[in-house]
């Protein structure tokens, strides 16, 4: 039976291994795939790098926050210039974002100072992009790698056998993580990649992508209608009822130390910032995070002007004025941290 | 769960590594039925009782089948069976039809009614697993076949999760018999069943797919667009179908040769048909030679005069039509179809006996005229396939109407342009489906040492998954 058994699976493993062989040389060949929202921000930042010396990475609620001109204003009134781009993306939750950032650093910017980056928890779910390039693209083992810590133990506090239990709980976000790591691995759909009108397409959006500054910055929109006003107060209340310190996950705290590490190590100095966003409670890495300052605006009491109805578009984003005012506020604590050693 | 997903590969590894490990031919069955089933249960468990409950209601009559020699009541079992198989087709598939074309002709007569209709799902793959199950009674019904004796082969026959949800649709007498001796892994043709998979993968995951958008823009808003738009999605669309389709029955095949099982031939180079009658012995094997045992021989077949017999094919290419799914554009495929077959048959019965065409005083030489008409004749064939397509993936008459008007040559109104160079892809893909036609595919890969081959198989599969776009389609026959 061993007779027979050992060719077989001897040919079985020579054909995983010509698999793995050719799509790893296809992979290092090809470019890296960039898709639509993202694209049109790496190509700009590419092209004009060495102009800026600090770069804003997160999600919408710093796309649609962090104005670079009134940034840029402001620190220049401080005696501390800045030249700043925003590269805030639709739904970039981390680990995302420590692609992205990867992508940014590679361009190897040489006046780049400072770093701003959203904190946020990595998430391991992508219903919504599943079956997009979006969703893809940044799967990478490493990124790929703290999805699966995220999915089969989030708070880090399963140990022995449980750890096996949460494979059956966690078996869905497990398998759709893997898979986006097989498909971008093994390439899967590229070609389609290099034909003109999916160039066209990926681009299709750079001006309104950019914004009207070309800084990355753009707004939001107007204040919520009243209808929508009480159903956000009745949210907030309830987040702030609950809100206390909220223990990162530890492939969060992982992925935010080696950004940090990797941002340090083009010669920049690491920030991480936490927008005003609804959810109330400060998150709390297991160590400090030594000499990287936060800047936190997350606080309803401490911050009422971001929370009012009146400045807010939905639960997530404000409006031009509030984003205005909360820039030369996040200017101010930048410089404060910025200044320090 | 798709043949075309990553995580149908991983599926297919765990039921291939742990079915022949297995040693007994029992426990194998058990295992691929647990496998079966789980397959279905990706899509919606709840109609796997649906299965179950078929499988169940046809072992009985199976077995109440063997035990009587009364003709009323075998001939009551049977009609029990076919009622049962066929009042679930009707009910999931053309209920809402029946209804609203009911409530149609009645405000037609100047009776207007509500219809009222149902939010129903249809069960994936209830029309194929029903008529593997009506095989089943039908032959044992016949004296054809012996029944099962254990509910475990006939549950594996109906639910092999290769052939479950799109065929091809396997009949009781070829299958059964499989499922009685124990499979052998060293009779497997595994590089055989190695390379189908592959080029069934490249039929449907690069072709069918990449195709598809093209065809679903296009059908979506005909009136939209220019005339040599239509010509390209009505083309773009039949590669579609037949690399759809056929892609899914190569996998099908494929995996089902993996396990040590044969299952029949669906596709044998359809748009190479010299006719529409040969048209039908190569497009859909596995439903013609269906609907010919079950439907069209029991009306009378060829056994009467012409118009007796046009009847039969008519009748035979309608229900052939409807079995699509519960929409008029399906029975006037149908009919288009059935009609093509009649006027087929008559023209070659009239052929022989025409002077013009035997004795032409001319002086063409007879094997020149053989070949322009085999010419003729083709394009004829491959048009009317096409035209007959639009009706097919048209969502109703009126979307349908523009398609047709330009496929007639009639002027188009639109303005939207898909591109009349997309034909050259029509034709380039053409011209590779002929050489695998004339078997220049068909066997080189025989030739390798087997590490040479499996090395040459990794990175061909390395190098087809760059050509796959992005979004998975489902097959176009689930939903039939």
């Amino acid at each position: 039976m061993r007779n027979k058994l050992a060719p077989n699976v001897r040919a079985a493993a020579i054909g995983v291994a010509a698999f793995v062989a050719t799509a790893g040389l296809i992979h290092a060949l090809l470019p890296p795939m960039v898709p639509k929202g993202v694209a049109a921000k790496l190509k700009f930042y590419s092209e004009h790098k060495d102009e800026f010396d600090t770069v804003i990475v997160g999600t919408s609620q710093l796309y649609y926050a962090a104005s670079p001109e009134i940034f840029d204003t402001v620190t220049r009134e401080n005696g501390l210039p800045t030249r700043t781009f925003n590269f805030g993306i639709d739904g970039m939750h981390p680990p995302e974002n420590f692609y992205v950032l990867d992508l940014i650093l590679k361009t190897r910017p040489k006046n780049l100072k400072w770093v701003l980056l959203e904190l946020g928890d990595v998430q391991a779910r992508w219903e919504k992009i599943l079956g997009t390039q979006r969703a893809v693209y940044w799967h990478d083992w490493p990124r790929t790698k703290l999805t699966l810590q995220k999915a089969w133990n989030p708070r880090g506090t399963v140990r022995g056998p449980i750890q096996l239990s949460r494979l059956w709980v966690a078996r869905r976000d497990l398998a759709s993580n893997l898979t986006l790591f097989g498909k971008q691995f093994a390439n899967v759909g590229r070609a389609a990649d290099f034909l003109p009108a999916a160039k066209r397409e990926r681009f299709a959006d750079s001006a309104v992508e950019l914004g009207p500054k070309k800084d990355g910055y753009r707004f939001a929109g107007d204040a919520m209608a009243p209808e929508q006003a009480e159903g956000f107060q009745k949210r907030l209340a309830h987040e702030i009822a609950v809100a206390g310190e909220k223990r990162s996950s530890p492939a969060t705290e992982r992925g935010y130390r080696y950004a940090a590490v990797r941002i340090r190590a083009a010669g920049a100095k690491p920030i991480f910032v936490l927008p005003p966003t609804i959810f109330q409670s400060a998150p709390r890495f297991k160590r400090s995070t030594g000499a990287v300052p936060v800047i936190a605006f997350n606080d309803a009491q401490k911050f009422p002007e971001f929370y009012d109805p009146k400045a807010r578009v939905d639960d997530s984003h404000l409006t031009r004025e509030a984003a205005e005012s909360f820039t030369r506020l996040l200017a101010r604590e930048f410089i404060r941290h910025a200044a320090e050693p | 769960m798709l043949f075309v997903e990553f995580r149908f590969f991983w599926f297919f590894l765990a039921v291939f590594a742990v079915y022949w490990s297995l040693r007994e031919n029992r426990s194998r069955k058990i295992w691929l039925l647990l496998c079966s089933y789980f397959f279905y249960a990706c899509w919606n468990w709840k109609f796997l009782f649906l299965i179950m409950a078929s499988t169940g209601l046809d072992y009985v009559v199976g077995t109440m089948l063997s035990r009587t020699d009364d003709p009323g009541k075998r001939r009551g079992w049977l009609i029990l069976s076919l009622a049962a198989n066929l009042g679930t087709i009707a009910f999931f598939k053309y209920y809402n039809f029946f209804v609203t074309s009911a409530a149609a002709t009645l405000a037609w007569l100047g009776l207007p009614a509500s219809p009222h209709t149902l939010n129903i799902i249809i069960p994936v793959g209830v029309s194929f697993y029903t008529f593997h199950s009506m095989s089943y009674t039908i032959d044992v019904y016949r004296r054809k076949l012996e029944p099962v004796r254990s509910v475990l082969d006939l549950a594996c026959f109906i639910g092999f999760f290769p052939q479950m949800v799109a065929g091809p649709i396997v009949r009781a007498f070829a299958f059964l018999p499989q499922l009685r001796s124990l499979r052998r892994f060293e009779d497997v043709d595994v590089r055989g069943a190695l390379v189908l998979f592959l080029t069934g993968f490249i039929k449907k995951a690069c072709i069918a797919d990449s195709v598809a958008p093209f065809v679903d823009r296009y059908f979506d808003a005909p009136w939209n667009f220019t005339g040599p738009s239509a010509w390209v999605a009505v083309f773009f669309y039949a590669i579609q179908i037949y690399c759809d389709f056929s892609g899914y029955t190569d996998m099908a095949i494929a995996t089902a040769g993996l396990l040590g099982y044969q299952l029949p031939v669906n596709f044998r180079f359809p748009y190479f048909a010299a006719n529409i009658a040969d048209f039908w012995h190569r497009w859909h094997i596995s439903l013609s030679t269906w609907l010919r045992d079950y439907l069209y021989i029991p009306l009378g077949g060829n056994r009467g005069g012409p118009w007796f017999v046009y009847r039969n094919i008519m009748i035979t290419m309608l229900l052939g039509g409807l079995w699509h799914g519960g929409a008029w554009t399906f029975v006037i495929w149908g009919g288009l179809h059935g009609a093509a077959l009649i006027v087929h048959r008559a023209w070659s019965g009239r052929r022989d006996v025409l002077p013009h065409v035997q004795d032409s005083p001319r002086r063409i030489p007879p094997e020149r005229r053989r070949s322009a008409a085999n010419w003729f004749s083709w394009v004829l064939t491959v048009y009317w396939v096409c035209f007959a397509w639009i009706f097919f993936r048209a969502v109703d008459l009126q979307h349908a109407a523009p398609a047709i008007r330009s496929f007639l040559f009639l002027p188009a109104h639109g303005t939207e342009d898909l591109g009349a160079w997309m034909l050259a892809i029509v034709a380039a893909l053409g011209v590779v489906h002929w050489l695998n036609f004339r078997g220049v595919f068909s066997s080189w890969w025989r030739r390798p040492s087997a590490p040479a081959f499996a090395a040459g198989y990794g990175c061909a599969f390395a190098l087809v998954l760059l050509f796959i776009p992005p979004h998975y389609a489902p097959f176009i026959y689930f939903q039939f």
